[in-house]
């Protein structure tokens, strides 16, 4: 072909070209702006937004980054990652709900057949039919058992939709109706950092370090060693926010920091990153950082001036380390056997980071946040950062990840001061007793926009009571339970000795379930008893409202179509890649899949049916609420409406003060009676007054942070006798290829060799990565099907060998969609989080446990997979999309 | 004028966003007369390579992006009986839909692999630089736009001389003479940890000398006791440890078709 046919000008562009967030957090931010192009009604493309499409560069002042000589910019296209980038193959995906269904053995006026939910197939209903069906369901329960007893299930994450969020829009309706039971998120990014490192530095509201603004600055300038503990910088932010952090990390290798990797894996990070990986066995981070404060007491190295003047406690600290408490000294040695890291190499560890100006780096907390006994290592870190003068140039806890929290505290060169938060027109994470702002991430707050407030004001009637989502099964199997804090969402340190009950005084137990985060099975704790609990009697109504036919809503009985970002009206921002800020309109792209709706107007359907449709609604069109929203963002200050929608898009200046604000925890380090921390004492504390307060007796999250081999809560490390059975230590990280328990169906991303392995039997099988040599010595091959396993079932994955492992160890991300074979006990799909440990993070500490445990793995024999194909027939049958994985036609009833 | 992709592999921090791309670009998108619809699966026009070097725990990896070479003296082109490929005046090479009969001969004389037959449409299928975009105002193929580091380049060959300048191309042995250039694919690497089995500590600053057919490269370990001689070309090699008050060691014919790691070393006191 010459150039004789650029002349005939194809048609490449199509029909339109709208902006749409390419992040998946699911409220407050809507990531990277990708720029869409649409003929016939379909998605042709999506690329990422060049901000200079409608403005010049010298508009948005960009930030510099400034170190020895060289300097990082932004660049001017959205760092757009893999999920967001093929996105089209999760619109388009044949696993979305395209009409509402009904379980087909579900008969509210008859036989409800509770016990056979995750078994049973479903039929199309509707509109109309399922509308009615939910709202005489809710007054059904209402009347007999109060409005408590219907139980909404609506936390992060989902798509991030501000004007009909994927989160919380039954809230509204439930309000109207006197009422509901709230599943509280624990700390799931945070736990140890909110149960344990709260308790040394307060660092208010999730127990990272705060204030962390312009850290990274910093870091270039004065930093010589990055510690990236238990962080892949290239796996965690890039669903949300993109990749941003990618450059980050090149360029603060370029400029000559060392990037030091410890963790289980090779991960995706220290693949490319890394200068030196320390493998270390998965949860046993707290041997490890024991035995270097145990190196730095024993030569001196540690600052003990900033110590002298900057902690308290620091001599029962001191005490444990060397062994004057329980007689065993923490030496490299003692550390060396727990944590799989030779005793030679923890000595050049402490000795490199005494020398060295170092920085933690998190993306969010590693291996502080889902291991039994997080509270631990979090507090340790925190307690070394001390060691070495936290707060001073260079030395400080940074993250890779949402850099949009928290304000002005930016740990890349904040934007302006003024930035794009736009309210959702629901409320998911609410506290319960209160409704105070500085609770809430801030972006998710209602702002106080006049209009904006009345629009929202129903959302004022707290819940009627909580059942922490680590503990739902609890709730539902053995009523009533008790447990402390997680009042709210991210309440402040002292809530925690505060103890609550289900059900609550003048509450009931739930009867009824209303979700629109069906994620459950496959991303919290001993999901397997979670399935268990959802086929009880007691339990007499499932409704899930999901654009994908997945995960909890198997377990459902009435399923609501809900179409995705892509198929209505909204307006999104970008707070936090890292790049630059903007603000955009993401006008109508297509239309809706199938029958779906938008989550606000498939609320309002049911609401119609109750005579609510005005409460819930208060009559705004979608383009009412788009202008609403940015006449609530401050954003006029700065640009036109007019101008916005001639533009579509709009990149707030970067401000120059951001240089002003002193970084990290700077000011205390200088001052800390003038700048005290949030602790009781204002000082860092290496025993907790708090702790020695309230729970001194605490064996599993002492005042001192300790070493826990076991306890009554878990037995999980390699030292149990449970290794005979299970002697290998299983690590779930956040996916590399989801947000959680989204995307798993994108075809594209599914042929790369880490997001699927393809078994003999052509099944795409989530990847379990073994260590070559403990794959050698149980003959696995790459490739094959294995079964991962403990007391609490068996999932099966794809064999995945590497030396990106370190022996010892199974590792398998959470998030993958659940394909049942025997609900509660087998899953094909490789929903590891069926099989984690029940109990919570330590008996008083509410988090969830769900990596650093032991299981077993095995390649799955021909003769067993056989047997399974034999004995439930149906699993086997089920429709199923080589490409897709799990679809709606095996589901529905023919 | 001659287009040209050079690829820094040391910038390619292996996220796909070229893969997925490409496959946006083209799966049921019909850009007849440059390309027909790419099938949902099985074809990687721009296909990421993962290679995984080395044993725990001294592991490296690296990526590489591979697509059409768009070669000056295609292969591929000389192949074809049906004169369904044709090289533009701009350097990229395409297999015109409309002409190919789906003989596969291309694919038989493509060294690269890039080639993909699309069964349906019994049509062999590959990269096209995103000729129908370029044509149309575009200044970037799809791949290019979605890197977030830019690790690829693309532009005229003139402007990217300083690049291309030590850069390398794929199996130059082929003399098809490739428009895609890579720069930092790393070579093999000989590492190991240097320690003291008595005091239980590694030992820095030990000579480590490598010796292959009479060079010597020199280094010493570093604060954890590594030490690392990178860029290696296969072949056979020795390497020494010393260190003072301690017995040296010797590993001899270590062969560099896989990465080595000679791993914790323990030295002996004097």
């Amino acid at each position: 072909m010459d150039n004789e046919h650029s002349k005939e000008r194809i048609d490449t562009e199509g029909d339109k070209q709208v902006i749409r967030g390419g992040g998946l957090m699911g409220g407050g931010d809507s990531g990277p702006p990708t720029l869409v192009d649409v003929k016939d009604g379909k998605i042709t493309r999506i690329r990422p937004l060049s901000y200079e499409m409608e403005y010049d560069r010298k508009h948005f002042n960009v930030w510099k980054m400034e170190a020895r000589g060289k300097t990082l910019e932004p660049p001017m296209r959205a760092s757009v990652g893999p999920i967001g980038l093929a996105y089209k193959k999760r619109v388009y995906s044949k696993n979305r709900v395209r009409y509402p269904l009904k379980r087909v053995d579900w008969d509210p006026s008859g036989e409800r057949n509770t016990h056979n939910r995750g078994k049973s197939k479903y039929v199309r209903i509707s509109w109309d039919e399922a509308a009615e069906l939910v709202a005489s369901e809710l007054k059904r329960v209402g009347t007999t058992y109060g409005p408590s007893a219907v139980f909404s299930q609506a936390d992060m994450h989902g798509e991030s939709k501000h004007l009909s969020p994927s989160h919380g829009c039954a809230n509204r309706l439930l309000s109207l109706l006197g009422g509901y039971t709230v599943q509280m998120r624990n700390l799931d990014s945070w736990e140890g950092q909110h149960w344990g490192a709260k308790h040394v530095w307060g660092c208010e509201p999730v127990g990272e370090m705060m204030p962390a603004a312009n850290l990274y600055p910093d870091i270039a300038e004065n930093g010589e060693l990055l510690l990236f503990w238990g962080c892949d910088p290239e796996t965690t932010p890039h669903a949300i926010q993109g990749l941003f952090a990618s450059r980050l990390c090149y360029w603060l290798t370029e400029i000559g920091l060392k990037s030091v990797y410890v963790c289980p894996d090779l991960n995706y990070g220290a693949a490319v990153h890394a200068d030196k990986w320390i493998p270390i066995l998965p949860n046993t981070d707290a041997a490890l950082q024991l035995a270097i404060a145990h190196v730095w007491i024993m030569e001196g190295t540690y600052d003990k001036e900033y110590i002298a003047t900057h902690s308290y406690g620091f001599e029962k600290f001191e005490d444990y380390v060397l062994g004057k408490e329980d007689g065993v000294p923490k030496t490299p040695e003692w550390a060396s056997e727990k944590c799989g890291v030779p005793e030679w190499t923890i000595k050049a560890l402490a000795r490199d980071w005494a020398n060295k100006v170092a920085s933690l780096i998190h993306g969010n907390a590693g291996p502080a946040i889902r291991g039994p006994f997080s509270s631990e290592p979090a507090r340790l870190e925190v307690m070394l950062l001390g060691m070495r003068g936290l707060g001073k140039p260079g030395v400080h806890q940074a993250k890779m990840i949402e850099w949009w929290f928290w304000r002005e505290w930016n740990p890349i060169p904040y934007q302006g001061k003024i930035r794009p938060d736009l309210a959702n027109f629901s409320e998911q994470v609410r506290p319960v007793d209160c409704h105070d702002p500085a609770q809430m991430i801030p972006p998710l707050y209602l702002g106080p926009h006049p209009e904006m407030r009345e629009l929202t004001k129903l959302m004022d009637q707290p819940p009627l009571q909580v059942i922490p989502k680590c503990l739902v099964h609890d709730a539902i199997l053995a009523p009533p339970i008790s447990w402390w804090g997680l009042r709210s969402f991210h309440g402040p340190a002292e809530d925690q000795f505060n103890q609550y009950t289900y059900p609550a005084p003048g509450c009931s137990e739930i009867h009824m379930i209303w979700t629109d985060s069906p994620c459950w099975i496959t991303c919290w704790n001993d999901s397997n008893t979670y399935i268990r609990a959802l086929q009880e009697p007691s339990i007499e109504c499932i409704v899930a409202q999901h654009p994908w036919l997945e995960n909890d809503c198997l377990m459902a009985d009435i399923i609501l179509p809900v179409a995705t970002r892509f198929e209505m009206l909204d307006i999104g921002n970008d707070l936090g890649s890292g790049v630059l800020t903007s603000l955009f309109l993401e006008e109508d792209c297509i239309d809706p899949v199938g029958e779906s709706l938008c989550d606000f107007d498939v609320v309002a359907k049911i609401a119609e049916k109750l005579g609510l449709w005005h409460e819930y609604t208060h009559g705004k069109t979608m383009e009412e609420k788009q202008k609403l929203s940015f006449d609530a963002s401050g954003m006029d200050q700065l640009i036109s409406w007019e101008e916005l929608k001639e533009k579509q898009y709009y990149v707030v200046p970067c401000s120059d003060e951001i240089k002003d604000q002193p970084p990290g925890l700077s000011e205390f380090a200088n001052d800390p009676k003038k700048s005290p921390l949030t602790t009781p004492t204002g000082l860092l504390e290496y025993s907790s007054s708090a702790l020695e307060k309230y729970f001194p007796d605490d064996p599993e999250r002492p005042p001192v942070a300790h070493w826990i081999e076991k306890s009554e809560s878990h037995d999980e490390r390699l030292s149990s006798e449970r290794t005979k059975e299970y002697p290998l230590l299983c690590m779930s990280n956040h996916p590399h290829w989801r947000m959680h328990a989204q995307g798993d169906d994108m075809t594209w991303n599914r042929e790369c060799p880490t997001m699927k392995v393809k078994g003999p039997d052509g099944y795409l099988y989530e990847p379990v990565w073994v260590n070559t040599a403990e794959a050698a010595s149980r003959g696995i091959a790459h490739g094959d099907i294995v079964k991962i396993y403990n007391e609490r079932g068996i999932v099966l994955g794809g064999g995945y060998v590497t030396e990106r492992l370190m022996p010892g160890v199974a590792y398998m991300d959470h998030g993958a969609r659940w394909d049942p074979i025997i609900p509660g006990k087998l899953d094909r799909g490789g929903a590891i989080n069926t099989i984690t440990p029940h109990k919570i993070t330590s008996k008083n500490a509410t988090g969830m446990v769900v990596s650093g445990f032991l299981v077993e793995v095995e390649k799955v024999t021909d003769e067993e997979m056989a047997g399974w194909r034999r004995d439930y027939p149906e699993a086997f049958d089920r429709d199923y999309d080589l490409a897709t994985g799990v679809s709606l036609s095996g589901w529905l009833k023919e | 004028m001659t287009k040209a992709f050079v690829i820094d592999v040391g910038r390619c921090c292996g996220c796909y966003n070229c893969q997925l791309a490409c496959k946006d670009e083209y799966v049921d998108n019909d850009w007849t007369p440059y390309s027909k619809p790419q099938p949902d699966t099985g074809q990687f026009w721009m296909k990421l390579e993962e290679n995984v070097c080395g044993t725990v725990p001294k592991v490296k990896m690296h990526y590489l992006p591979v697509l059409c070479n768009h070669c000056e003296d295609p292969a591929c082109m000389r192949a074809c009986q049906d004169n369904a490929i044709e090289k533009r005046d701009d350097g990229l090479v395409l297999i015109e839909p409309e002409k190919c009969t789906g003989c596969k001969d291309c694919m038989t004389a493509c060294p690269y692999g890039v080639i993909y037959f699309n069964d349906e449409l019994t049509l062999a299928q590959k990269c096209t630089g995103c000729a129908h975009l370029l044509d149309n105002g575009y200044k970037l193929p799809r791949c290019v736009e979605a890197c977030p580091t830019d690790a690829i380049t693309f532009g005229e060959e003139e402007e990217l001389k300083d690049l291309i300048a030590g850069a390398v191309v794929l199996k130059p042995e082929t003399g098809l003479r490739p428009n895609v250039y890579y720069r930092n694919i790393p070579g093999k690497f000989i590492t190991g940890t240097v320690y003291d089995p008595v005091e239980r500590e590694v030992i820095i600053g030990a000579r480590c000398l490598l010796t292959s057919g009479g060079k010597l490269v020199e280094t010493f370990t570093d604060t954890y006791g590594d030490f690392w001689f990178k860029d290696l070309a296969v072949g056979s090699y020795s390497v020494s440890v010393e260190a003072e008050g301690f017995k040296g060691k010797y590993f001899s014919a270590l062969d560099t078709a896989l990465d080595v790691n000679l791993g914790d070393i323990p030295l002996a006191r004097k």
